[in-house]
């Protein structure tokens, strides 16, 4: 339930920032990469970090990480096929071999034909991902964004303690 | 209006986040550590493993264990080893590429084949996993070996009922039947297509005419020299057909003969219905002790798989299942390299351990391991152990250097008290005592050969109550119980999906003239029966198909040579009145 209160609250958080839609469509694609592959890989630390020290929607991010869960969980198995074909196509062996065998990068697990497919995905889906969460941003604010914002239960839902806690990322 | 980049106010939270992971790690790496080793070691050997103590200095490249025990894949409540304490010398660099470099591991206090109060098995229960295909298929290998059961205790002949549809002697009749009826239309046809009948009227017609012409009858002279020919090409088509019908009976005498091979071999079908005592002494064998020395040698093939399976030979890259999360675990593809590390190298273990652990005065040995590397075309050198000791020599080698990988194990293991053990399907129990073990063994490719032997000279035996109970019974008992030497070889050769099994011991004669004397009667009369109900069953379908073949024969023998008859007379007189005709008369 307060993982739920705390989704809305990062929505409508995110929506009626002070950012622009830019910031927090770059803040959802790059909460996307946090869902759609394997939360624990050394490349989710590089994204977290971005997330913290760019100027980007930090409630964005939580938003797309919260949104991309479920769709990464669901696309596993095209994530899997993936991976699959890129580390067993012959034309790549020589690159994969070399970064295998090269310090660092084996820790990042590309290796796996998850993470490899659900990290190619994310970065070929996040050009369009972004183009999309700008335009419904704008489109948002400039359609029924001040009727939400005036509207009872937004602030009901905004004056929850957890809002604090957003509100020291917010852009 | 310019937008910053940079949200400089979060570097801050970010290293206190930096700084309390690293203080996690510093709190929980041993303990993280132990549990990731247990999970791996128990995922990649199908038994539970477990550390009571893991100690990670990364600074020094020290790993120290305590209290470990890996249990047995094989064995419910006993463990494959136990270890005191174990370090290693980690090589830390390799760590940033993901590889597990160990220049010496030093192991002391192993003892191996403890009890253990929970059942360890892994792979056996659950069937996944790489450790889980390969008890899988090690098991099925071992089923493949016919064991004969002896039933001495109660000498029992048991009969089961003989199902008329698996013997091989009715099918073979009813295809010889068709076969008769079908060879018998052939040579008719083809009796017929001789057309004899226009030949013989023709030339009787001119030897009716011959015989009342005269030398100077010319055209009449001629018209029998015709006939004559005609006979003689008639004669050709029957002699043709003569050997057409001799092939053909041939082939349904060798019909008739198959059948009695058929009927052999539903005597035997039969005979193995029979719960007969094995009486040659080979089989007994096989029966007594074949079962331990597979149990054996399918623990060795677990053992030899596992390693060929984690540690394959060429450089081309491998897929295992990934590491198990809550997400789709994928597959870990390595790509190994030439001149590059293996993923995982332990070049030196040096082990020392107990045999006898809880006798009076313990037996210390030491081992050596080398080379045990996931790579062996990375490392380029194969993996090697031994061990020696007062009563032990014991060494391997595995070369998964090329395409073709061979393993090679052996051991002579002296004074070991082999536990007793109960003779498969006889109430008794065999003591082996201090007893000499050998064990070799060589995979190369896919040909295997095995020896297992045991030689005691201290030999025991123990018996149930039931078995005092029966004539048989005692007399094995009588038979064995004088034995004081044992001396039992176990030998494996051949394809591995089908290797020839030979079992001899010092028992088999023995135990064998024994039951041949005692039994031999009886096992005549149950093999008699069978085979007077095997002849029930199959006399009425045989009987009619040896007439018809019989008959076929005969008759079709007999038309020919009428046939043949009838033209050489004709063709005779023919040619006698032809002689007499044209011989010259002086005056």
């Amino acid at each position: 339930m307060f993982a739920l209160i705390k989704l809305i609250q990062s929505l409508f958080g995110a929506l009626h920032s002070e950012g622009t839609p830019g910031q927090l469509a770059a803040g959802i694609v790059l909460g996307s990469f946090l869902g759609l592959t394997p939360l624990l890989n050394l490349h989710n630390a590089l994204i977290f970090a971005l997330l913290v020290l760019l100027n980007v929607s930090f409630a964005g991010g939580m938003l797309g990480w919260a949104l991309f869960i479920p769709i990464g969980f669901l696309l596993d198995p095209l994530f899997d096929w993936i991976g699959h074909s890129l580390l067993l196509a012959p034309s790549l062996r020589g690159l994969w071999t070399s970064c295998y065998n090269t310090p660092i990068v084996p820790l990042t697990n590309f290796n796996n034909t998850v993470v490899l497919g659900s990290l190619v995905f994310a970065v070929l889906f996040a050009v369009p991902l972004f183009l999309a969460a700008r335009l419904a941003v704008i489109r948002y604010r400039a359609t029924i964004g001040e009727r939400v914002r005036q509207s009872r239960w937004y602030r009901a839902v905004m004056a929850s303690k957890a809002y604090n806690v957003y509100k020291m990322f917010r852009p | 209006m310019s937008v910053k980049v940079f949200r400089w106010r979060a570097i801050g939270p970010l290293l206190v986040l930096f700084v309390i992971a690293c203080v996690l790690w510093w709190l929980f790496a041993d303990s993280i550590a132990r549990r990731e080793a247990q999970n791996v070691g128990t995922q990649m050997l199908g038994a539970k493993v477990e550390i009571q103590d893991l100690h990670l200095d990364l600074r020094h490249g020290d790993v120290t264990i305590r209290g470990l025990t890996i249990a047995s894949p094989h064995e419910p409540f006993k463990n494959l080893l136990q270890a005191d304490e174990i370090v290693a010398d980690l090589d830390v660099v390799p760590l940033t590429e993901k590889k597990i470099i160990i220049d010496r591991v030093a192991a002391n206090g192993l003892r191996f084949g403890t009890p253990r109060q929970t059942d360890g098995r892994v792979a056996t229960k659950s069937g996944e996993g790489i450790a889980g295909r390969v008890l899988a298929e090690t098991h099925d290998w071992a089923s493949q070996f016919q064991i004969p059961a002896l039933q001495l205790a109660t000498g029992k002949i048991g009969v089961d009922s003989l199902d008329p549809r698996r013997l091989s002697t009715t099918p073979a009749a009813a295809a010889l039947d068709t076969r008769a009826d079908s060879s018998r239309r052939v040579w008719q046809a083809a009796f017929d297509t001789l057309r004899l009948g226009p030949a013989l009227d023709s030339a009787s017609a001119t030897l009716e005419q011959l015989k009342h012409a005269r030398a100077t009858d010319l055209a009449t002279l001629n018209e029998a020299r015709r006939a004559i020919d005609r006979l003689k090409r008639a004669r050709d088509r029957v002699t043709a057909l003569e050997r057409n019908v001799t092939r053909g009976t041939a082939n349904l005498k060798s019909g008739l003969a198959g059948l009695d091979s058929a009927r052999r071999r539903d005597y035997a079908f039969a005979r193995s219905l029979l719960k007969l005592p094995s009486l040659d002494a080979p089989a007994v064998g096989a029966a007594l002790f074949a079962p331990a020395a597979i149990r054996r040698f399918e623990r060795v093939l677990y053992w030899t798989q596992l390693a060929r399976r984690y540690m394959p030979p060429g450089l081309l890259p491998r897929a295992t299942t990934g590491t198990k999360r809550v997400r789709r675990s994928g597959e870990d593809i390595r790509f190994p390299k030439e001149r590059a590390l293996p993923r995982f190298l332990l070049r030196t273990a040096e082990l020392s351990f107990l045999l006898h652990p809880n006798a009076a005065q313990p037996q210390r040995y030491a081992g050596r391991l080398t080379g045990l590397t996931s790579d062996p075309a990375v490392y380029g050198r194969p993996t090697t152990f031994g061990a020696s000791g007062p009563q032990l020599v014991a060494g391997g080698l595995l070369n998964h250097l090329r395409g073709i990988p061979v393993d090679t194990a052996g051991a002579t293991v002296g004074g070991i008290t082999i536990p007793t053990f109960e003779m498969p399907g006889v109430p008794l129990r065999l003591d082996p005592g201090a007893a000499v073990t050998q064990l070799g063994f060589n995979l190369n490719g896919d040909t295997i050969h095995a020896r297992f032997a045991i030689r005691s000279s201290d030999v025991r035996w123990s018996r149930d109550s039931t078995l005092a109970n029966t004539t048989i019974g005692d007399l094995i008992w009588r038979t064995v119980s004088g034995i004081s030497n044992l001396d039992v070889e176990a030998r494996l050769a051949g394809a591995l999906q089908h290797p020839d099994l030979a079992v001899r011991s010092n028992l088999d004669q023995a135990i064998a003239d024994r039951l041949r004397a005692v039994l031999g009667a009886q096992v005549a009369a149950a093999e008699r029966q069978m085979r007077e109900r095997v002849d029930a069953l199959v006399n009425d379908k045989v009987a009619p198909v040896r007439a018809k073949v019989n008959e076929a024969q005969t008759q079709v023998q007999a038309q020919v040579a009428q046939q043949r008859t009838r033209l050489d007379e004709l063709q005779k007189q023919l040619e006698q009145r032809l002689r007499e005709l044209t011989r010259i008369r002086l005056p």
